[in-house]
């Protein structure tokens, strides 16, 4: 029976970061998780990835239907732990092509938040190989996630794709350029530990930043960030007192509610002269209530505004998406033309048997009725012929196959065989 | 041949508006650095014209609009010249090199009303008068021009509309210091300006505040400026709020320059007695 890739999961577009939140694997679980996915008895390999923006379950399996059903009940159990049950509605499935085509635009950073972000490959990477040490994956998915690493690398040489999610940086830099006359003498207030916050940061560094701090709601991770950065951590209780020395605010937090309202940075806003001020909003949900951006001396954007910027300022690389687009399909493509070609082996066995089969029945017949008067020995020469004849007519068909030439090639053979001697029909 | 250099004047500044155009919409380094070296051409015409007009007259021409539009706009090129060497600002080009054309021209076209100076008003006093008060409104119509680009910037952040011109255009931050520069230049040199020229009718007047509506309307800008930076001093006055207060103090003196003394007669208009 052929075997099929199914993924069940969600991410940030079908779901809000509350819900995702109390899906997420956190690592201390991962192994147990993947042990209990490979449980699953539709499941003959499974693999999870879990990173703020989404959360999903890659499975290769022989029952898609059954496997969908489990998998979800999986995730559904995962979201039990958490106390909660609104999972069903922010769920998406996908088999066959359709699944192999998800996980190569995920790897490819064409699923992501924003188009191109560098870090996704390095996460779908790490979920791999704890995948790979808790004995999850087999030869298909093992094949499956490497076909993505490469999609990635395709994507990121061959297309302007990479370009975009640097360029977010980059917009913010030259932005922050119109307001500011120089970067040198500003200082820059990091909140939350964001990926793309990170990525934001370190520009805003290379463009001359040379004061920054860092808040986030675990102080253990304003430090580690701080450090990275040389810059000052800030306990986040402390932030209202700090914020008047931020020329830049960087928001990355991913907090339900709103960080900062109008009335403090105006409060913030007199308390600093009417320096202006440069929000950027860079969670998935508002970490600044869009009203900031109505009170003079401030400037507020978010993600949306800085990619509208970004792709305004590459309006000729419109048609990056669809080359990468293109290069999925490609890969796609391969991998299941390989995947149909894992049949081959199953083929060939059943090629022998039937053929085995045909002649011991007719070996039998004739030997039972018009040369039923042959001796011991005349019996085992015509057994030892009609087997070397069997095996002669199979020796070029299954050499043939064994050393394949290409894999297109190859899925029609095994096509071919099986319609022609009617081998499925059993 | 003054009105010869005057016409070659209002050539090359038109030229090198052209120029300054031709910036604005390719962005080619090369014409940021012809338009102001046709500014300065033009400008050293000019000065040669002003020139003449002192050799021949022994004073200042500045009585009626048109000669006072020539000196004004004169002034005007000749501080951009020293800030475009100093900041490299070859935007602000783009407002100044217009200006000065039109001023030139204006000054070719309007007939000289020529009010003869009554003999008695050819003072020392009259040349350091009007040359502090046409350096300070000189100096105020940059101040008005930065201003204007700081309100076209600081709408294109907010309202997140970009384009050629966005990059163009100096930062905020650049603006408002060049706004406060201004500020800081323009208004000892106005306030020199309102006292001389009091002293001066003081003498020849015999009363050093007459309600003049030139006298009005200058203490009107001057309390705008004087109260800007006062406020940007002690209270961290800045960016828009800024910006507004040059812009509007600078439409009052330009207001009352180019209407004022049609509607309100004065005796800064050719009419001394």
């Amino acid at each position: 029976m052929n075997k099929e890739i199914v993924i069940v999961g969600l991410n940030h577009r079908t779901a809000p970061v509350e819900v995702r939140e109390r899906v997420a694997f956190e690592q201390s679980i991962l192994s147990d998780a993947l042990r209990c996915l490979r449980a699953l008895r539709s499941v003959s390999e499974g693999a999870v990835l879990s990173t703020c923006n989404r959360v999903e379950i890659v499975a290769a399996t022989a029952d898609k239907e059954t496997a969908f059903a489990e998998v979800k009940q999986f995730l559904l159990e995962q979201e039990a732990a958490a106390g909660e049950s609104s999972l069903e509605d922010h769920l998406y499935a996908y088999a066959g092509k359709d699944a192999v085509r998800h996980l190569f635009r995920v790897a490819a950073s064409l699923d992501s938040m924003v188009v191109g972000e560098p870090q996704i490959l390095g996460q779908l990477k790490e979920y791999y190989a704890a995948a790979q040490e808790a004995g999850s994956v087999g030869a298909i998915l093992h094949r499956l996630f490497h076909r993505s690493f490469t999609v990635a690398k395709r994507v990121r040489t061959e297309t302007g794709i990479a370009s975009r999610a640097v360029s977010i940086g980059s917009v913010t830099v030259e932005l922050a350029r119109r307001i500011f006359d120089t970067l040198e003498d500003k200082t820059v207030m990091l909140i939350g530990a964001g990926k793309m916050g990170h990525l934001v940061a370190r520009q805003l560094k290379r463009g001359g930043v040379s004061s920054l701090m860092v808040t986030n709601r675990t102080f253990e991770r304003a430090i580690e960030t701080a450090a990275e950065f040389e810059g000052n951590p800030i306990r986040f209780e402390e932030l209202p007192r700090y914020l008047k020395l931020a020329d830049l605010v960087v928001g990355c937090a991913g907090a339900p509610e709103f960080l900062l309202k109008p009335d403090a940075v105006e409060e913030t806003l007199r308390e600093r002269k009417r320096r202006a001020m440069f929000f950027i909003d860079l969670g998935d949900r508002r970490n600044f209530d869009p009203r900031i951006n109505s009170l003079a001396d401030v400037y507020l954007y978010d993600i949306d505004d800085l990619q509208a910027v970004a792709q305004e300022n590459l309006h000729g690389r419109a048609g990056e998406v669809e080359k990468a687009e293109r290069i999925v399909d490609e890969e796609v493509a391969g991998f299941l033309h390989w995947l149909d070609s894992l049949d081959q082996v199953p083929t060939i066995v059943a090629l022998r048997q039937r053929l085995e089969e045909i002649r011991r029945n007719e070996v039998d017949k004739s030997l039972r009725t018009s040369l039923k008067e042959l001796s011991e020995k005349e019996r085992q020469a015509i057994d030892d012929m009609t087997l070397a004849m069997i095996g002669k007519i199979l020796h070029g068909p299954i050499s043939r196959l064994k050393k394949p030439s290409d894999e297109q090639e190859e899925a029609l053979c095994v096509e071919a065989l099986k319609k022609l001697f009617g081998l499925d029909e059993k | 041949m003054d009105i010869l250099l005057l016409k070659g004047t209002a050539l090359f500044y038109l030229l090198s508006m052209g120029v300054f155009f031709l910036y604005l919409l390719m962005l080619k380094d090369i014409y940021a650095r012809v338009a102001p070296a046709m500014l300065l051409a033009g400008f050293v015409l000019h000065t040669a014209a002003l020139a003449g007009q002192i050799a021949q007259n022994g004073f200042p021409a500045v009585t009626d609009l048109r000669e006072a539009l020539s000196v004004y706009s004169w002034l005007i090129v000749g501080i951009y010249l020293v800030v475009q060497l100093k900041y490299r600002l070859t935007v602000l080009g783009c407002f100044v090199a217009p200006l000065a054309f039109l001023m030139s021209l204006a000054g070719l076209t309007f007939g000289s009303s020529g009010g003869e100076l009554p003999e008695g008003l050819k003072t020392s006093w009259l040349y350091v008068h009007v040359t502090l008060a046409f350096l300070g409104n000189a100096v105020f119509a940059l101040a008005f021009a930065v201003s204007l680009m700081y309100l076209v910037q600081e709408w294109r952040l907010k309202s997140k509309r970009m384009t050629a011109l966005h990059k163009l255009l100096p930062s905020l931050e650049r603006l408002d210091r060049l706004n406060y520069v201004f500020l800081v230049w323009g208004f000892p040199l106005m306030t020199l300006g309102i006292l001389t020229g009091s002293l001066w009718a003081g003498v020849y007047w015999g009363a050093y505040w007459s309600w003049d509506p030139r006298q009005i309307s200058s203490a009107i800008t001057w309390l705008l400026y004087g109260s800007l930076l006062q406020g940007r001093i002690t209270a961290g006055w800045r960016g828009k709020r800024a910006a507004t207060l040059t812009i509007l103090g600078f439409v009052v003196v330009l207001g009352y320059f180019l209407l004022g003394d049609s509607v309100f007669p004065s005796r800064h208009a050719g009419n001394f007695e």
